[in-house]
């Protein structure tokens, strides 16, 4: 009876450890891509993920950094005990809890003071920012196995190996090091799988174009985890397993158990780590050596690095791009202007093509980073469609420093099936009927417009009065919402996770393709009519390759590809006239009247003092 | 040959002046300074306007639950890891250790799917014709991330601890009368409070202050303390805010850090 309650016990828990697990594994063989789908059995994300160079290049650079700054912490760490074993003991006490700091003190607070010292110390961020942070705190784990060990060897052994005539260091590593190796061993397995399972200093401490795992995925969060993803963790983690099941299952030949002050389970570790490691590492090192020369090439003069919004440009377009020209395009992805904004501000990494939106521009010309395109280098300006040029005038008066990329509206996305009557205004919003069925942008001028809109106000608005009223309605309206999402709404849309949801133009093509039930709707209130613009900042290093691109993304053919998977509506007049599809070439979703765009404003840049207000306003409505 | 043995520290001691030390002192510049680089105390008050002291408050008492139910959990597991005949340390590895082998990102993620609202637990919840359980984008959701993700760091210490306890004292309380109940508040329980307490700070401290659980499971709208910070330096890009909250937070951390060293008395608890 006893037992079994014992067995009941352990087998939930089991369930709950092991439940997302299992979860994942299923999404690997998932046909559909949507998360919230089961769309059949497929082994083809096995097969597409070595072709995808994103996932393998992320999954390299875990690797190598895992282990490198496991070595080098085991090394760093394991000579900092064996120094610190003849210190006084107050010294001793001191180094000690230095090795604390980093492992009792929050992890987001270790992250940001590494940031701000490499960006102190005009270092990029880049892989080697990342192996610091990675050995940084990797080394007090290495201490934590390696001391203990250290303090159960007796000093009399090897203070008789030299009697006994063997040299200090002979001596140390014939008697003293085997009694620590099993301490190494455990401190360099746990530095290796604390580096590959950390998200928060990596996120904080990276550069453009570098991404372990983990900063890979939490991209992908907002847009969608690509399932290959699953496949890799899977395959990652049955190997793991067979391997445990291997090592464990075979007879220790360990006769006294010593009580040790580390886990038992560490000391199985160690025994696998003896006879699997070694194999592995060779393995690994070659391969990251192989990905390191690919490297060494991106770091050379011909590389473009590329800043633009997430889901924004067909993969296909970067590869046809490096073909034709030989420039590498090292792309990095931001999901708000805000998020791009202080990474550009700070120059800590030098962006030679940035595409934020027209407010943001304004404003990045206004605090002078940005240069001038010299259009002469962009003899496919001439496909642009002239008004998106003069609507640029808005926000770059001189048409000096931008060049419209692509452009669309704010509205309301809604399930036919879910709702009751067709919807056309923003009130349905703050519709009790759709309590906890409605999604809302969680970026602050998206937001803001939504309210002001169906207050009647300017989106614009800087008078306190409008906008503290619109905080109080963006409040009302919080316990209706299920959740503020980014590029997630379209995901949780075509799943039927809500019934509403306020998203941009472009995704309405996307999501209606997927899910026939979906209708996209500018509200009669008027709304933001918006455009994202291709920039140079001032302290780009490839400013030629930039123009290069800049004029390669406006050729009809490549801005039509671009608009076929992007599905957000192009300035570019003839990529337009070779749509093929002529419910798409006319649809008043991708190309609206301009009837419809009335009482449709821009976004302007409204200052840093009023930025900071709408900020404050919007932290009062998530904190709420 | 001892001076000799001492400089082997040395890059030790260069690495964490450089990597832990002095960018410490920088948080603790910023935090003191304004963006013009003047002395002000505004970012560290900066706690007391109400959403941030709502975060906080929020985030204190999510970690304080989450450390109970970790707590509560994890005792009785490790009671039975530590006596079960079969052979536990390869069973610890495999249900502990295994999954921190799948991005915890991921692991996390995964409990969106099955939690949502035409998720995996609710699909199963209506086949079974029993009420759906809407618990994501809330605190509650949040709790379980937290306790799914941090539940080993409490199991593993209690565990260590339990299973070097001399057993000769239990069955010499047993033998003096006590029954098991008493055997267990008068002689386990005290003998494994070292576990305890290094379980419950490797569990509050990074519930006190993870932003990713909250912003994978909470929807957007419950804003941690942890959170808070993340967007002051990501989109607001505030550095000298942002170290302010930061030392505010490292006050609560080595607030709770001096509670736990005072019970502590076996110096570095049982952690590894």
């Amino acid at each position: 009876m006893k037992n079994a309650a014992k067995k009941i016990y352990l087998g939930l828990i089991l369930i709950l450890l092991y439940a997302p697990i299992v979860t994942l594994i299923v999404l690997s063989f998932n046909s559909s891509k949507t998360r919230s789908k089961w769309g059949g059995f497929t082994l083809s994300w096995y097969r597409s993920l070595f072709d995808n160079e994103a996932i393998m290049n992320a999954f390299y650079t875990t690797l190598i950094i895992a282990l490198l700054s496991a070595f080098i912490a085991t090394i760093i760490g394991t000579a900092a005990c064996i120094g610190m074993q003849v210190m006084r003991k107050r010294s001793r006490s001191l180094f000690l809890s230095i090795a604390n700091i980093p492992m009792v003190n929050a992890e987001i607070v270790t992250a940001v003071s590494l940031m701000l010292i490499f960006i102190a110390i005009r270092m990029n961020m880049g892989f080697h920012t990342i192996l610091i942070s990675h050995i940084t705190f990797n080394i007090p784990y290495v201490i934590l196995s390696v001391m203990p060990k250290l303090r159960q060897t007796n000093r009399s052994t090897y203070e008789a190996a030299m009697d006994l005539g063997a040299s200090p260091m002979h001596a140390f590593f014939r008697v003293v090091f085997p009694d620590i190796l099993p301490g190494v061993l455990s401190g360099f397995l746990l530095a290796f799988t604390m580096s590959l399972d950390d998200f928060v200093i990596t996120h904080f401490t990276k550069g453009p174009g570098i991404d372990t795992l983990s900063t890979k995925i939490y991209t992908e969060v907002r847009k969608g985890i690509k399932p290959e993803i699953y496949a890799l963790s899977t395959l990652l983690f049955v190997t793991v397993l067979l391997l445990l099941i291997l090592v464990n299952y075979q007879p220790e030949k360990k006769a006294s158990p010593v009580k040790k002050t580390i886990t038992t389970g560490f000391r199985i570790r160690t025994a696998m780590v003896r006879r699997v490691l070694p194999a592995l590492l060779i393995v690994v090192v070659i391969a990251g050596g192989v990905y390191y020369s690919s490297q060494g090439v991106l770091n050379s003069d011909n590389t473009v690095i590329v800043y633009n919004w997430g889901e924004y440009l067909d993969p296909d377009v970067l590869d046809e791009f490096t073909e034709e020209t030989g420039i590498e395009v090292i792309y990095e992805e931001f999901e708000t202007n805000e998020i791009m904004y202080p990474k550009v501000n700070s120059g800590a990494i030098a962006y030679d093509v940035v595409i934020p939106s027209d407010y943001m521009i304004q404003r990045m010309i206004e605090n002078d980073l940005l240069a001038e395109i010299d259009f002469d280098h962009i003899p496919n300006l001439k496909n642009i469609d002239p008004t998106y040029m003069e609507q640029s005038r808005q926000f770059d008066p001189e048409n000096k420093y931008s060049l419209p990329y692509c452009w669309g509206t704010v509205g309301i996305l809604y399930n036919k099936t879910m709702v009751e009557e067709p919807i056309d205004s923003w009130s349905v919003l703050w519709d009790e009927r759709y309590k906890d069925n409605i999604l809302m942008q969680d970026s602050v001028r998206d937001a803001f417009c939504v309210a002001l809109k169906y207050l009647g106000y300017s989106l614009n608005s800087t008078d306190l009065d409008e906008l503290t009223a619109a905080r109080n309605l963006l409040i009302e309206q919080k316990p209706l919402v299920q959740a503020y999402v980014v590029d997630q709404v379209r995901d949780k849309m075509i799943g039927n996770e809500a019934a509403i949801g306020v998203i941009y133009s472009g995704e309405a093509i996307y999501t209606q393709r997927e899910n026939p039930d979906l209708e996209y709707v500018i509200p009669k209130e008027g709304s933001n009519i918006w455009i994202d613009s291709m920039v140079i900042p001032k302290n780009a290093e490839h400013k030629e390759n930039a123009e290069k691109f800049i004029d390669f993304l406006c050729r009809p053919e490549i801005a039509l590809k671009n608009f076929d998977y992007i599905t957000y509506s192009t300035p570019n007049a003839a990529a337009r006239a070779l749509i093929e599809d002529e419910d798409i070439r006319n649809s008043v979703i991708a190309f609206p009247e301009s009837d419809q765009l009335t009482d449709c404003e821009t976004y302007s840049f409204l200052g840093d003092d009023v930025d900071r207000i709408y900020n404050e306003l919007w932290n009062q409505v998530k904190s709420k | 040959m001892k001076n000799n043995r001492r400089l082997l520290s040395g890059p030790y001691l260069f690495w964490s002046v450089s990597f832990i030390i002095i960018p410490l002192l920088m948080i603790v510049y910023y935090g003191l300074t304004d963006p013009e680089g003047r002395f002000t105390l505004s970012n560290i008050a900066a706690i007391t306007t109400q959403e941030n002291l709502k975060a906080l408050g929020l985030s204190l008492l999510l970690a304080l639950i989450c450390t109970v139910i970790c707590l509560i959990l994890a005792y009785p597991l490790a009671m039975i890891l530590s006596t079960s005949s079969m052979n536990s340390s390869s069973f610890i590895v495999l249900i502990f250790i295994l999954p921190m082998w799948m991005n915890f990102l991921l692991r996390t993620l995964a409990w969106q799917t099955l939690l949502e609202k035409n998720g995996v637990i609710n699909l199963v919840l209506t086949v079974l014709h029993l009420p759906t359980l809407d618990i994501i984008n809330t605190p509650y959701a949040i709790v379980l991330g937290m306790v799914y993700d941090f539940l080993p760091f409490m199991v593993l210490p209690i565990y260590n601890v339990l299973s070097k306890l001399d057993r000769d004292m239990v069955n010499a309380a047993r033998d003096l009368g006590a029954n098991g109940l008493q055997t267990f508040i008068r002689i386990i329980l005290p003998l494994s409070i070292p576990g305890i307490i290094s379980g419950i700070t490797m569990v509050f401290v990074p519930a006190l202050t993870t932003f990713v659980i909250s912003d994978l499971l909470g929807g957007g709208k419950i804003l941690l303390i942890g959170n808070v910070i993340e967007q002051t330096f990501k989109q607001g890009s505030n550095w000298n805010l942002g170290s302010g909250l930061s030392l505010v937070l490292m006050i609560f951390v080595i607030a709770s850090m001096g509670i736990v060293s005072k019970y502590d008395k076996n110096g570095k608890g049982a952690a590894f």
